[in-house]
């Protein structure tokens, strides 16, 4: 791949015997955002770290900017990483924290304040130069570890769950605040996250990953609308997830026919796509609640639970009662087995 | 009633523990040249006295050289050791804990009498540099213990942080982990001193002409004189620790690392 | 960053070697001389030195002693650390500070003090030939009591400690919970302190038994050569008779003696549980 600005071949990563990372292939352009997406333990920060220098991979390499960096030492890669655990240096204030890697470059004093400031406003702590990390909250340390990233004008800029301690409200902020500063710079941005909302928001394109390994690589609206695995499915908020046995889709529980013989082993319906209210099959309302737009219904059917909205103008079901509903081939999403 | 009970409990057991300095100070201010308490007359004759006694100085300086160095270099090996063992998956890492703080276990006397056998008698080292060592190795236990302890709750990823804005991984020693445990290095170094500065049974074995620690010269004179001298070098000394230990505690919150 | 094992290894060996070379090899050399006392391995060394009833006599000396100390130590130690931990937070600072202090100050200067107080001048015999119950002076030194409570006041500050500590692991209100459910004081010590703080009494016992055991001075100044302990001895055999088979047997003695206190009192408190 010629415009590939972050490039890994064949990446093994290993802790002692076990391997976390098994021959990964992914490479990146130029000004990217790109989301790494899974589920807790299958190997975003591991990737991370061997892309930072943190961590020497047993097998493969890394290019970065066309120079395979696989055996330069951290320091010399020109990478900056914002840590799960923020990583802040508890004996210097905010301001220190970020002028920190300005210092080691021994750069004119105003240009590091100069830089310090613009770095702490942008992520909106003005004002908090002085403070401790001690004396800031799980939030600002984030902020502060952010800023500290920033201010360096890495290469590539990785960032570990950048947004997880934040309030839903400062989140959002931060998500444009990320995504304007990756657009103004240019810089090519890797931020790994649980959470496939977050991941769909910012990213230009999402790897998602299990077990050490792609499951799926696409954009955002390539993820959502067209998941190929069951496990990319779920991820992506398919909830009604069956395999096909002929006509009919079964569980352990038991079966339900459709309408026609479908093409893929496997079906996937979001909460959305099924059709409540009316249809062939029936089930009784296990769960309901109240979603603003629409009422979030769990029916326990024939299959289990399946989890269903409702459009709000349709009469509300209660605990307990019939409801009726359908599984249509024509809002299903097809999978690989 | 419970008030009256904890507090002649409480006060029996500190006129026990420290009753005996109070007395020292006032005996070693008697006028008498035999030892009295109470006091008979009271002079500063004494304490003036043991500034003029030659063994006292020469002891005085080498203990006082064998706790700074001692003390640094149990330090110069511990430090490194104790981050080591922190952050490094070590083989052996246990083996490694004992053998370092193996000299804690064994009584001091034993250490002494077998480093005066088999290094100083075979090999010819001065009896000096073998309490040097035997002071070094008597501190590096504490040295480790207090420093991993102040090590534990920093995390390593701080130091690759350092590494990743730019630091070589001595920066990032010196520049994250260092002012970070300076509290527990400065602890390790006043507890060695301490230690060190009034170990005896190490250095029974070790002396030599001229060679002595203080202890041992306060133990050697107390043989020969009666006079209270003695008692008023024992009130210095307690004054001296406790100086240090006070100090350290304001400037650092000592009492945490011991 | 820290996987590279040789790197790690760099840095703990050097102390690892200094602990080794200057002290693991010389102290193990002199511990195996007693085994090679005939010329060949054997056991002669240790029946020769328990076949002398002065070393037998100090021995079990040495051994009631540091028994005597750590108990003694261990019924004090839980009075005073029942009522440090009871105190207000700032009193209670303060007399813990008391305690502790104790502990920096030189053993010699320490010790020195109780000639001031058991000498043929000293305040006790003051106090008895004023009061005029006895005419001449009462040998106060240089006897077992005076070696006791030399240990005694050396050694108990580290049993108080390590009390402190394990009572301030106690749960909150479990001590009224057991008045209130109607336990005597004496039941509350036996099923609810002695329980909770074993560890502690643990670590104190074993910290002041082997203290006790090598300490030097206090046997040295208030015992002399009519109170020998196992550390006096042995400088004595050493200093004395150049017998370094005695040195070698009493090295041994004296780690094995700590080390089984040690096991032992952790037995013991695992087997109440
Ligand atoms: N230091 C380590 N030593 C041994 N195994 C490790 C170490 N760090 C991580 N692992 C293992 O490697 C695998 C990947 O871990 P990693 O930390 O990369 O997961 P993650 O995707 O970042 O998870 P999370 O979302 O919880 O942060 C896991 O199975 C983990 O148990
Ligand atoms: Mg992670």
């Amino acid at each position: 791949m010629s415009d590939a600005f972050v490039q890994l071949s064949d990446l093994t990563l290993s802790y002692g015997k076990s391997v976390a990372v098994p021959n990964l292939d992914l490479s990146i352009r130029e000004g990217e955002l790109i989301a790494l997406l899974g589920p807790s333990g299958c190997g975003k920060t591991t990737t991370m770290r061997s892309i930072a220098g943190l961590l020497a991979p047993t097998g493969g390499t890394i290019t970065i900017d066309g120079r395979d960096v696989t055996r330069v030492p951290a320091n010399k890669r020109g990478i900056g990483l914002v840590f799960q655990s923020y990583a802040l240096f508890p004996h210097l204030t905010a301001f220190e924290n970020v002028a920190f890697g300005l210092r080691l470059q021994k750069l004119p004093e105003a240009e590091i304040k100069a830089r310090t400031e613009e770095g702490l406003a942008t992520v909106g702590l003005t004002g908090f130069e002085k403070r401790k990390p001690a004396e800031m909250s799980g939030g600002q340390q984030q902020r502060v570890a952010l800023a500290r990233s920033l201010v360096m004008r890495p290469k590539v800029l990785l960032l570990d769950e950048p947004l997880s301690n934040l309030d839903a409200r400062l989140r959002l902020e931060m998500r444009t605040e990320l995504q304007r500063v990756q657009k103004e710079t240019g810089i090519t941005m890797v931020f790994v996250t649980h959470d496939q909302a977050e991941a769909l928001a910012l990213a230009d394109r999402i790897v998602l990953m299990k077990d050490g390994k792609i499951e799926q690589l696409g954009t955002p609206s390539d993820l959502y609308a067209r998941p190929a695995t069951a496990f990319a499915a779920e991820f992506m908020g398919f909830e009604n997830i069956f395999r096909v046995e002929g006509t009919e889709v079964v569980t352990a529980k038991g079966r339900l026919p459709l309408e026609a013989r479908p093409e893929s082993p496997i079906l996937a319906w979001r909460p959305d796509a099924v059709t409540v209210g009316s249809g062939p099959h029936e089930g009784r309302v296990a769960a309901c609640s109240f979603a603003g737009a629409h009422r979030e219904y769990v029916i326990d059917s024939a299959l289990g639970p399946i989890k269903a909205d409702a459009a709000i103008a349709l009469p509300e079901v209660a605990l307990g009662e019939t409801i009726r509903f359908d599984l249509p081939l024509s809002t299903a999403r097809g999978l690989a087995a | 009633m419970r008030h009256l009970a904890t507090w002649s409990i409480l006060g029996l057991t500190l006129t026990f523990l420290i009753g005996p300095f109070l007395i020292i100070i006032l005996a070693g201010a008697s006028a008498t040249d035999y030892l009295a308490f109470p006091p008979e007359g009271l002079t500063l004759k004494w304490y003036l006295k043991v500034f003029t006694v030659e063994s006292f100085r020469a002891s005085f300086a080498l203990s006082m050289a064998l706790a700074i160095f001692g003390t640094f270099m149990a330090l110069l090996l511990g430090v490194p050791a104790a981050y080591a063992l922190n952050r490094y998956d070590l083989p052996g890492a246990e083996t490694l804990r004992t053998i370092v703080a193996a000299p804690i276990i064994v009584p001091g006397i034993i250490v002494g009498l077998a480093l005066l056998r088999y290094m100083v008698v075979p090999t010819g080292v001065t009896v000096t540099l073998a309490l040097f060592m035997a002071h070094t190795a008597l501190v590096l236990p504490y040295a480790v213990r207090v420093v991993s302890s102040s090590m534990t709750n920093l995390r390593a990823d701080m130091e690759e942080a350092a590494v990743l804005l730019g630091c070589s991984r001595l920066q990032a020693f010196t520049k994250v982990v260092l002012p970070n445990i300076r509290g527990g290095v400065l602890a390790a170094f006043i507890l060695g001193f301490v230690t060190s500065f009034n170990q005896v049974p190490v250095s029974l074995f070790l002396s030599g002409p001229g060679v002595r620690t203080l202890p041992i010269d306060m133990l050697a004179y107390m043989e020969i004189t009666f006079d209270p001298s003695v008692a008023a070098l024992s009130a210095l000394l307690a004054f001296m620790s406790l100086a240090i230990v006070f100090t350290a505690e304001r400037l650092l919150g000592f009492s945490r690392y011991v | 960053m820290f996987r590279n094992t040789r790197e790690g290894l760099a840095l703990a060996l050097p102390a690892a070697i200094f602990s080794t070379l200057l002290f693991l090899v010389p102290v193990g050399i002199l511990l195996s001389e007693a085994f090679r006392s005939g010329g060949s391995w054997s056991l002669q060394g240790y029946i020769d030195f328990f076949s002398t009833p002065l070393n037998r006599t100090v021995f079990l000396r040495t051994l009631k002693l540091g028994v005597l100390v750590a108990g003694t130590a261990a019924v004090i130690g839980y009075a005073a650390a029942f009522c440090i931990v009871n105190l207000g937070p700032k009193s209670r600072g303060k007399v813990f500070g008391m305690v502790v202090l104790p502990l920096m100050i030189s053993p010699v200067a320490r010790t020195y003090a109780w000639i001031v107080i058991l000498g043929r001048t000293g305040i006790v015999n003051e106090a008895i030939t004023g009061l005029g119950l006895s005419d001449t002076p009462l040998r106060l030194l240089f006897t077992e009591t005076a070696v006791f409570l030399g240990l005694l006041q050396l050694f108990l500050p580290l049993m108080i400690i390590s009390l402190v500590s394990a009572m301030e692991n106690i749960p909150r209100d479990v001590i009224p919970a057991a008045r209130v459910l109607g336990a005597s004081w004496i039941a509350v010590f036996f099923k609810v302190i002695l329980p909770l703080t074993k560890e502690g009494l643990v670590i104190g016992g074993t910290l002041v038994f082997t203290g006790a055991l090598t300490a030097y001075i206090t046997p040295a100044i208030l015992g002399g050569s009519k109170v020998l302990m196992l550390e006096t001895l042995l400088y004595q055999r050493v200093n004395v008779s150049n017998d370094f088979v005695s040195a070698s047997v009493i090295a041994m003695i004296l780690i094995v003696m700590s080390f089984s206190a040690n096991l032992l009192l952790k037995r013991i408190a695992t087997a109440r549980s």
